[in-house]
């Protein structure tokens, strides 16, 4: 593991690569020893969610499902869990979060070119996305071959959840996880300060904060990316993907953070938001989340 | 004995009634629905050796005895 | 810093989409669903292996100058990712003190010889009782594992003390329909129970002094169940059980005796001991249910039984736990028992009459109330793994003061005086 602690100002800083992005964990604390142990315990969990769930790997359950060819892949509760959770935002978004989307990439490719897929191919990939069509049962998963889930979309989010829920029980301390732009804050830090967060400038990512965000507890999550899109008519088309129509949604926000009482809820409820494209403000404002869209 | 059996086939009806009267409630029940289901408290009986137990004790002061599980050693409590 | 009503870097145009106000609510219950799979724990997720359990219990039970109990248990359960578990248990119960013989009071001070050996010495008004010491120890294992739909649970029994040997096997499916909110449960046990009292087992209706030792007689306990259970809404669930037991064989208490009376006097002229039938049909209906408030959860049950004895009785549970901060809690309990009596139930039995087929003045088949008040107090204490639980009980037993068939000196009498009992139970959960 390539795990690096500094102390800045009066708190540390842990950092670590997993997940395909930098992570930090931050600790309110002068105890460098709790400090190492915050580290350890996140970038444990980290690299095991990762390992889990990350459909780029040939050793996981994600690999099991997507390659049974319609064979029944009984998983295990955590997985499960997971699942349930993706059905349950399936259903309370008419179908608009569905984790067997994933499929589409394979003819959209948002390299900021002006290539878009032809609507041929676009209705011949669809054919093989719908959790409609999928049976789950009892922690069995059953699913017609083509298919494929991934369950990137709430991995990362859930990592952090997971991570800060072991840091909280391996230390007393105020502390802040964030697994490459997915945080949690633990709580308000000694002297009653909040945890400070700089929210990127969706063009500069990692040079230019265009706002502050203090957040002393919950989760925070952006959707969004600005340097994925492909040019069409004129358009700008971000990477959100409307799985019924399999095009991008059009005049989606280029970025948009929510802050929830858990990691997971601020990221579904971002993506939920970018989904609705031109609705998004609408939307957060009917929910009654902190929120900030770009 | 007679008596008892007819008793048992009335008390088979009532359990199929409610059975087949829940049905349209259930479906109601979402998967995430499950939260409080799901925790320790929401168990007919959430601490099972506590409740063996009260059971013994019960047994041993009661003319009565069982109604919640097949399980269940007998002894010789006086 | 404005967040939420502020106007963001950018306004968009707004789009007529539909109104969704609950999402966030339906999406916080989504997740709290997701965290409960093992947060606290940890280990369950972790790599998916198998985890451990511990559980402790320890009863301390003590009867106003009758019995004492201190039975403490241990049970290792072993769980694994898909859903089997393993159990095993030990129990110890010690046992010292006295329990009612079954005879009246004399009317003059006497001394009694008991078939245990035992010799007491007791006022003329007193209940007499036998006094006895003992231990028992009770292994008991269990496995489950579910099969799609399909749950089966095995388990066995085995208990030994000084003058009874108890061994035992259940078995048990549940099969859950319409996505787990029904599900139904089929069981059926069997039980093999032996009596080896000191000096033998009785006849019945023989003198006490004259016992006879006629070899083992085992008692044989065949159960079989049927139970239904339904989730109702996302707080609410109740469950129906539906209960038959078989008993056969010496179901007789061996030291309980029934005094032989002066029909006129009430004198006590001699004492015999006791009859009961050689089968026992029992049935019972359990009705339970669990409501969920936000974070309290009520807790009630009801019980109808009834057996070819003739007795019946109803049984009224109500439990409520009140979450009193995060990892605290403090149950009140309360429960009403009352049965109606046997048809053998006598308190005597009078010199000179003929005698009846079975007779027992054993309290616990004649008309009886008992209640029970009790509150529950657990915790976790911060830092340190693990669950607490500590329990008080008053258990209350009300007999027939004056029974009917009472005659001469006898009325005068408290022949089921008021049992109280007091009961301390410990437990401790430990998840490694």
């Amino acid at each position: 593991m390539s795990e690096a602690l500094a102390r800045v100002e009066d708190y540390f800083v842990g950092r670590f690569t997993a997940m395909a992005g930098p992570c930090e964990v931050l600790v309110d604390s002068d105890d460098r020893a709790r400090a190492g142990r915050a580290l350890r315990a996140a970038d444990k969990e980290a690299r095991r969610i990762e390992r889990k769930f990350s459909r780029y790997r040939s050793d996981n359950v994600i690999e099991r499902i997507n390659r049974a060819r319609g064979r029944p892949i009984p998983v295990d509760e955590e997985t499960a869990s997971l699942i349930d959770y993706a059905v349950a935002c399936y259903e309370m978004s008419a179908g608009m979060l569905d984790i067997t989307s994933g499929v589409l990439r394979r003819v959209w490719r948002f390299d900021g070119s002006d290539r878009v897929p032809t609507a041929a191919a676009v209705r011949e990939v669809l054919q093989h996305v719908g959790w409609h069509r999928v049976t789950w049962e009892n922690a069995t998963l059953t699913m017609p071959a083509g298919m494929e889930i991934d369950l990137g979309g709430v991995g990362k989010e859930y990592a952090v959840d997971r991570a800060a829920a072991l840091i909280a029980a391996e230390i007393g301390d105020s502390f802040l996880v964030n697994f490459g732009g997915d945080l949690y804050a633990s709580g308000w830090r000694r002297g009653e300060r909040p945890w400070r967060v700089g929210v990127d400038d969706p063009e500069q990512t990692g040079e230019a904060a265009l706002y502050r965000i203090d957040l002393p507890r919950g989760g925070l999550a952006t959707s969004g990316d600005a340097r994925r899109f492909v040019r069409w008519k004129g358009k700008r088309l971000g990477h959100i993907l409307n799985p019924k129509t399999g095009w991008p949604v059009e005049d989606a926000p280029r970025s948009v953070t929510v802050i929830a009482s858990t990691c997971v809820e601020a990221g579904t409820l971002s993506t939920l938001a970018s989904l609705r494209g031109p609705g998004a403000r609408d939307f957060l404002r009917e929910q009654g989340v902190q929120f900030r869209i770009i | 004995m007679r008596q008892g059996t007819k008793r048992l086939v009335r008390t088979l009806l009532l359990l199929v009634a409610v059975g087949s009267a829940s049905g349209c409630a259930a479906a109601k029940i979402r998967p995430w629905d499950r939260d409080l289901l799901a925790e320790k408290q929401m168990q007919y009986i959430p601490y099972p050796m506590v409740h063996a137990l009260d059971e013994h004790v019960y047994f041993s002061k009661e003319g009565s005895t069982g109604g919640s599980d097949a399980a269940g050693g007998g002894c010789g409590c006086n | 810093m404005q967040l939420g009503a502020g106007p963001g870097p950018e306004g968009g145009p707004t789009d007529p989409a539909p109104r969704a106000p609950s999402i966030r609510g339906k999406l916080k219950a989504a997740a709290c669903m997701l965290f409960a799979s093992g947060v606290p724990g940890m280990a369950r997720a972790a790599d998916a292996g198998p985890t451990t359990q511990l559980d402790i219990t320890g009863l301390y039970y003590s009867e106003a100058s009758r019995v004492s109990v201190i039975e403490p248990t241990a049970r290792f359960t072993r769980l694994y990712p898909n859903g089997q578990s393993f159990f095993a248990q030990l129990g110890i119960d010690a046992i010292t003190g006295a329990s009612p013989s079954g005879t009246v009071p004399s009317g003059t001070t006497q001394t009694v010889t008991s078939a245990s050996g035992t010799v007491t010495t007791r006022s003329a008004s007193e209940i007499p009782t036998t006094k006895f010491k003992d231990t028992r120890v009770a292994l008991d294992g269990g496995w489950t594992k579910p099969f799609k739909s399909f749950t089966p649970t095995l388990g066995g029994h085995f208990s030994r003390e000084k003058d009874y040997q108890s061994i035992g096997a259940n078995g048990k499916l549940s099969i859950d329909f319409m996505h787990r909110l029904t599900t139904l449960t089929l069981g059926a046990g069997y039980n093999r129970d032996e009596v080896f009292p000191v000096g033998g087992t009785t006849a019945g209706f023989t003198d006490p002094s004259l016992i006879i030792g006629t070899g083992s007689d085992p008692k044989r306990v065949t159960t079989g169940m049927v139970g239904l259970s339904q989730v109702f809404t996302r707080r609410w669930m109740m469950a129906m059980n539906l209960s038959r037991t078989h008993e056969q064989g010496y179901l007789t208490e061996p030291y309980k005796l029934l005094s032989l009376v002066d029909g006129t006097t009430g004198l006590t002229v001699g004492e015999l001991t006791e009859k009961r039938p050689s089968t026992r049909d029992r049935t019972s209906v359990l009705v339970n249910s669990v409501y969920h408030l936000t974070e309290n959860v009520i807790y009630t049950s009801y019980r109808y039984y009834w057996d070819d004895w003739d007795l019946r009785s109803h049984t009224l549970e109500l439990k409520y736990r009140n979450v009193l901060a995060d990892n605290t809690f403090l149950e009140p309990h309360l429960r009403y028992y009352t049965q109606s009596s046997s048809s053998f139930f006598k308190s005597n039995l009078i010199q000179g009459d003929p005698l009846p087929e079975f007779a027992t003045s054993d309290y616990r088949l004649g008309p009886l109330t008992t209640v029970t008040l009790g509150a529950t107090y657990g915790f976790r204490p911060r830092g340190s793994p693990g669950e607490w639980t500590v329990r008080l009980e008053y258990i209350g037993q009300l007999g027939d003061h004056h029974p009917n068939d009472a005659v001469g000196a006898l009325r005068q009498y408290d022949l089921y005086p008021t049992v109280n009992t007091g009961t301390v139970v410990i437990g401790y959960h430990l998840d490694f």
